[in-house]
């Protein structure tokens, strides 16, 4: 399976995109990412009074001329984003025909190409069970990105995933940048701490749910008995007609808006995305629609 | 219940088999999904299903299966006993004259009758017992005790009504000997007569008042020279004017026409006089229409019309014998001498040999033959010459005074004035001969039949030597020999239904075909001298009868007798006694449209069924 469809030209077109930051980012070195804080950047942002110490460099002297004061001219801060992008890694994201876990490395792949053109850190962990494996870290740069990019191709979709028990023991940093889960939320278990705690953590959540087509629009009909992939046990025997369709459209539309209201009630961006979708279409248009990028 | 053809049942085999089909065929397709969670969700948003929803996935193997049970219960036939659901029906059906009475619908009473009775039958349980009586101018019973409904319903079909007078009291004198040994009869009576309802008889009236108008009593007579047509015209449902028309020898325009005034149940006189002296047949009809035709018209037929015949006289002296034949007209008469009789060519031919003064060697076996002065015994001539006898004064003859009707018929119109013979010839006769006129007790006119059944008569006497030439008694007495040897073929053209026609039948007659209204062809019986045919039907028989080359046609005409005239009638109740018993028979259904009719809704519903599915699963 080819686990990297990323070609130079898209990489190219990428390039001329950015990762849009609600989050005035915290970080400790300067990056391409505006934070409220007054800094050395281009882009002007206040004046104050001169107090003795401060550098003379920073003095406004066309306002001295003008109001015979000293005024110091203020700049915005530019910092660093982290960006950390968490795939799971269950079972259900690669079995049967759906390609979801290729989606999901193709999407984790093209996020961290935008945040290392930023000249942000990007982390790549993959979930597994409860706890959360780190597949790529503090990736900076390009170089580093073609480098380590390659790792994606050793993640091995296996077993279940937790995503609120893994998530929340880790240190996601403070206000420092995205976080990204690429999932397909098919699961009882809890992912809403998971996004709270990210949320609460001031950083930017950006919530994947990648389904396959068949799990989109079913296409099985009459008599089928089902076995969970992630566990044999768990199994579904019936007559599939009509009325039970309708009843999956309904189901789908509640899991779906399970993850879309939680998103939505904490700020955080969540996107449904086809396991079969164009990738291309996913980031030029989509994503460029919901304001994620600029 | 029982079965009809129990080996049917043998197809319920096919309900495990299609079990065993169902569940190989039904298996269900294991498939590993990336994630049953959206399944088993999907579990929460199935709408609420009602009970019979369980089985909808067996539902088609339910239907299936009752279809092989209902088509093995079908090929078995089923027969279910319905216990006291049956009755024993006797139905009288009203067959009389007036039955043929048009209702307002088109159809006559009987035909309406026979709906009721249809329907009564068709209402019934199948294993009821019918009988079926018609009552008109003769009682038949087309079938008694039958339990098959359809050859009820059949034989229903082919009943049809006379046109004489009904006999309800055969049919009820059967329906009460049947009654006797079922009082569980119903017994019903359907006619267009106001019955009293009576314990025992359900009186089921099917008259509506129609209107009807009918010509009687029509005779003919002449008078200075015309024909006279007398008879009366009467209404049965109100005052009328009626239109009547004369029509002669058939002819489709009337010779004549009149108005009368009707007064309701009153007979009205009319005449017509018409210069058609020599008919044939006349006709008398009233011009508008009512419910009973038949009754509207009257025809006559002149019975001695085109009544010829041809004799042969064998005399040397035929003078008398040739002028009163001639003088009585319609015969053809061919004299020939004694001496040349036995050699003559073509003596066969004649309907009357008249042998006078002469003995012929054999009896002639194909005509009547009348002897004069007999001079020997002829053999097979049924009487034997004995002597001849002179008498010494002129001796009276004396008429028979037998009160016998052919006595009084042959000597009819005479006026028995004193005739004298002075010789005669004693002769002994057989049984079958009948005296006419007699002197000194010896028999000398006789008439009879001979041995070969060809009508004779003696005159056992020369007519020179009487005077009986000379008496005005001759012309009507030979008439009357002459009506005896060659008899009309009826004596009356106009009759009643259920009124009997006297034929008369000649010597030698081959046939004699009877062709009524109706179409039917009846040949009777020739070997007596008179046969009675009676007449059922309304309307124009003709009769014809086939002696040798010569054909005797007549026609007779039978209207609807007067007491089948009325619209309406009242008489008296129908009367069965006994004490009833509610005893019932039991009855069967048998039908097997009910399975039919499950069946397709059957094979309708799991067609519907599969429908479904395919939409379910679409």
């Amino acid at each position: 399976m080819e686990k990297l469809p990323i070609n130079e030209e898209f990489l190219q077109q990428l390039e001329l995109l950015q990762l849009l930051i609600k989050n005035s980012v915290a970080g400790a070195f300067g990056g391409n990412h505006k934070t409220r804080t007054y800094g050395s950047s281009c882009e002007y942002a206040d004046f104050r009074d001169y107090v003795p110490g401060d550098d003379l460099k920073k003095v406004d002297w066309n306002a001295y001329a003008r109001f015979e004061k000293l005024y110091l001219k203020l700049f915005l801060d530019e910092r660093q984003m982290h960006t950390r992008i968490y795939i799971d890694a269950s079972r259900s994201m690669t079995y049967g025909n759906g390609n979801k876990d290729t989606q999901a490395v193709k999407i984790a792949a093209a996020i961290a190409y935008l945040s290392v053109c930023d000249m942000d850190k990007v982390s790549i962990y993959v979930i597994h069970e409860n706890a959360v494996e780190e597949v790529i870290t503090s990736m900076l740069g390009k170089d580093s990105f073609v480098a380590n990019i390659g790792k994606l191709n050793g993640i091995v979709f296996n077993g279940d995933s937790c995503i609120s028990d893994a998530v929340l023991p880790l240190n996601v940093g403070y206000g420092d940048g995205l976080s990204v889960i690429i999932s397909d939320f098919l699961t009882d278990n809890n992912y809403e701490d998971a996004v709270n705690y990210l949320a609460d953590r001031k950083r930017d959540v950006l919530c994947v749910q990648v389904l396959s087509r068949e799990e989109l629009k079913p296409k099985s009909r009459g008599k089928v008995h089902f076995f969970d992939s992630e566990n044999t046990s768990r199994y579904y025997r019936k007559n599939i007609n009509r009325d039970i369709i309708n009843a999956y459209k309904a189901a789908l539309e509640y899991a779906t808006g399970r993850i879309r209201d939680l998103c939505h009630s904490r700020e955080a961006e969540y996107m449904l995305v086809a396991a079969d979708e164009n990738i291309a279409d996913l980031f030029f248009e989509r994503m460029t629609e919901m304001g994620v990028l600029k | 219940m029982r079965f009809l053809y129990p080996l049917g049942l043998l197809g319920l085999i096919a309900v495990p088999i299609l079990i065993i089909i169902y569940i190989i065929k039904n298996k269900y397709v294991e498939q590993v999904v990336s994630s049953t969670y959206l399944w088993t969700l999907s579990e929460k948003f199935l709408k609420r299903r009602n009970p019979i929803r369980m089985i909808t996935g067996i539902i088609s193997l339910i239907l299936q299966i009752l279809a092989v049970i209902f088509i093995s219960f079908a090929i078995s036939h089923p027969v279910f006993t319905l216990p006291h659901a049956a009755e024993d029906f006797c139905f009288i059906i009203d067959g009389s004259g007036s039955m043929n009475i048009t209702l307002q619908d088109g159809a006559t009473r009987f035909d309406e009758a026979k709906e009721r009775v249809r329907k009564l039958i068709s209402d019934s349980a199948t294993g009821s017992a019918y009988t079926l009586i018609v009552a008109g101018d003769s009682t038949d019973t087309l079938y008694q005790s039958i339990e098959d409904k359809e050859r009820a319903l059949s034989l229903l079909d082919e009943a049809e009504p006379s046109f004489g007078a009904s006999g309800f009291v055969n049919a009820v004198s059967r329906a009460q000997e049947m009654f006797g040994f079922n009082p569980a009869l119903s017994v019903y009576v359907v006619t267009d007569k106001s019955y009293e309802q009576t314990e025992n008889v359900n009186v089921v009236n099917v008259s509506d008042g129609a209107k009807n108008y009918a010509v009687s009593d029509v005779e003919y007579s002449f008078a200075g020279g015309k024909l006279i047509v007398g008879g009366n015209v009467i209404s049965y449902n109100g005052d009328a004017e009626l239109d009547l028309n004369l029509y002669i020898d058939g002819a489709e325009e009337c010779e004549s026409t009149q108005k009368v005034e009707v007064k309701n149940l009153e007979l009205t006189p009319f005449s017509f006089e018409s210069d058609s002296v020599d008919f044939a047949s006349l006709k008398v009809a009233v011009a508008q229409t009512d419910s009973l035709m038949n009754d509207n018209e009257s025809v006559l037929y002149n019975v001695r019309y085109d009544r010829s015949f041809t004799t042969l006289v064998v005399s040397e002296t035929p003078f008398f014998l040739q002028a009163v034949f001639k003088a009585l007209g319609n015969a053809r008469v061919d004299v020939a001498k004694p001496d040349k009789y036995e050699n003559l060519t073509g003596k066969d031919g004649y309907g009357l040999y008249v042998f006078d003064g002469f003995s012929p060697a054999e009896l002639p076996r194909n005509g009547a033959v009348w002897f004069v002065n007999p001079k020997s015994s002829v053999e097979n001539s049924g009487f034997s010459m004995q002597s001849e006898i002179s008498l010494s004064e002129p001796g009276k003859l004396a008429f028979s005074t037998s009160s016998s009707t052919r006595v009084k018929n042959l000597l009819a119109g005479l006026s028995k004035s004193d005739i004298y013979l002075s010789e005669y010839v004693k002769c002994g006769q057989y049984r079958n001969f009948i005296n006419l006129i007699s002197v000194e007790g010896s028999p000398v006119v006789f008439a009879g039949t001979n041995s070969f059944g060809n009508r004779e008569v003696v005159f056992a006497f020369d007519f020179h030597n009487s005077d009986v030439p000379l008496s005005p008694d001759f012309p009507a007495l030979i008439n009357n020999l002459i009506g005896y040897t060659f008899p009309a073929v009826v004596d009356n053209s106009s009759y009643f239904c259920g009124d009997s026609a006297d034929i008369n039948v000649l010597a030698n007659c081959e046939s004699v075909r009877v062709d009524t209204p109706q179409g039917k062809v009846v040949y009777l019986d020739t070997s007596n001298p008179v046969v009675s045919y009676t007449l059922d039907e309304a309307g124009v028989y003709t009769v014809t009868e086939i002696i040798g080359n010569t054909t005797r046609t007549v026609n007779l005409f039978a209207t609807v007798p007067v007491s089948e005239r009325y619209v309406t009638v009242s008489e008296p109740s129908l009367v069965i006694s006994g004490q009833a018993s509610s005893e019932r028979r039991d009855g069967r259904y048998e039908d097997l449209l009910a399975f039919f009719i499950i069946l397709a809704v059957l094979f309708i519903a799991d067609w519907m069924v599969y429908c479904y599915e395919q939409y379910q699963l679409r």
